[in-house]
């Protein structure tokens, strides 16, 4: 199946994966959570709020008492916290490895926290504890590459830069041009 | 609550109210199979109805002194949707808006505001005629 079409078929929307995690922050921060509590943080109305809570209680991610305070089952407060540690992981390294401005790299992390893959999402994380580890071999690679004439700053508006056509890029596998 | 704080829970019912409008007119236009024929109806009454309330509080807005601010963010997929479905969404959104005028008249009943007072109880009235409307068609 073609990539663009399992984002379809993705069992967690940019918006349900917004409101787990605003749940689970709810719940951490202040013990409890109400469709209000989700509404205010998240900056959309009630109704928006809880028509997307309605299918998420559906599908058995969140949970709600007899006093209608919000939880989150075993497998959404699973996918909260998969969401949350692949955010945090994935601005580490658009910031820290990448150079991305902060406030650009909350956007591009914003639209993907919820679809990146565990393997990516664990592999990018072991190259941050590589980096982080205080290793020669760690400091030599940073400094090699701060050092690297190409890792100078580019102005992102003429993306793809010429630079780029002399690079050996990797073609995805099942690339499909008529799409 | 303040003039400001007032003013901002109207705009929010003001967007609560119209995002449910847009709702409304899209589970009008996607829902599908032989109970269309009685809830496509019923669906675009209320949203005619989310419409006039929507105008209610942009009026009292206007007579606090203040003009309306709309903020909504919504984005309604391109999905056939069934009448028990499209109906157990109106019901939720109905809900919401029950909730959000239950919540500004508990405020300002206990400071005392009359004006807003009596304009809050009658939108839960309505809000609470709908709820119930619904919910009988849902009823098995």
């Amino acid at each position: 199946m073609e990539t663009w079409k399992e984002f379809e078929q993705n069992p967690i929307t940019h918006s349900a994966a917004h409101h787990l995690v605003a749940i689970a922050e709810l719940l951490e921060d202040r013990g409890y959570a109400r469709v209000s509590d989700v509404a205010r943080l998240l900056e959309i109305t009630r109704g928006s709020a809880s028509v997307t809570l309605k299918g998420l209680k559906q599908r058995g991610l969140v949970i709600e008492d007899d006093r209608r305070f919000l939880g989150l089952s075993e497998e959404g407060a699973q996918i909260a916290s998969g969401i949350s540690v692949k955010k945090r992981v994935m601005h580490t390294m658009f910031v820290d490895l990448l150079g991305v401005d902060a406030r650009q790299a909350d956007v591009d992390t914003c639209k993907i926290e919820h679809l990146v893959s565990n393997e990516t999402a664990d592999r990018v994380s072991r190259l941050l504890s590589f980096l982080q580890s205080g290793a020669s071999e760690a400091r030599a690679f940073v400094a090699a590459l701060e050092k690297f004439d190409g890792w100078k700053e580019h102005d992102p508006a003429e993306f793809p830069s010429k630079d780029i056509e002399s690079l050996e890029l990797r073609e995805p596998e099942g690339h499909d041009d008529s799409n | 609550m303040s003039h400001e704080e007032n003013i901002e829970r109207l705009n929010g019912l003001l967007a609560e109210e119209l995002e449910a409008s847009l709702r409304y007119f899209h589970l009008a236009m996607t829902v599908r199979g032989m109970d269309r024929l009685l809830v496509k109806d019923i669906l675009m009454e209320n949203m005619k109805e989310t419409v006039e309330h929507a105008g209610m509080l942009a009026e009292k807005i206007l007579q606090l002194g203040e003009a309306p601010k709309i903020e909504i963010k919504l984005e309604l997929p391109a999905e056939k949707t069934t009448a028990q479905e499209a109906l157990r969404t109106a019901v939720t959104v109905e809900r919401a808006a029950l909730e959000a005028y239950r919540e500004l008249l508990e405020k300002v009943e206990k400071e005392g505001n009359v004006v807003l007072e009596e304009f809050a109880r009658a939108q839960v009235a309505l809000e609470s005629e709908h709820v119930s409307e619904l919910e009988l068609l849902l009823e098995e």
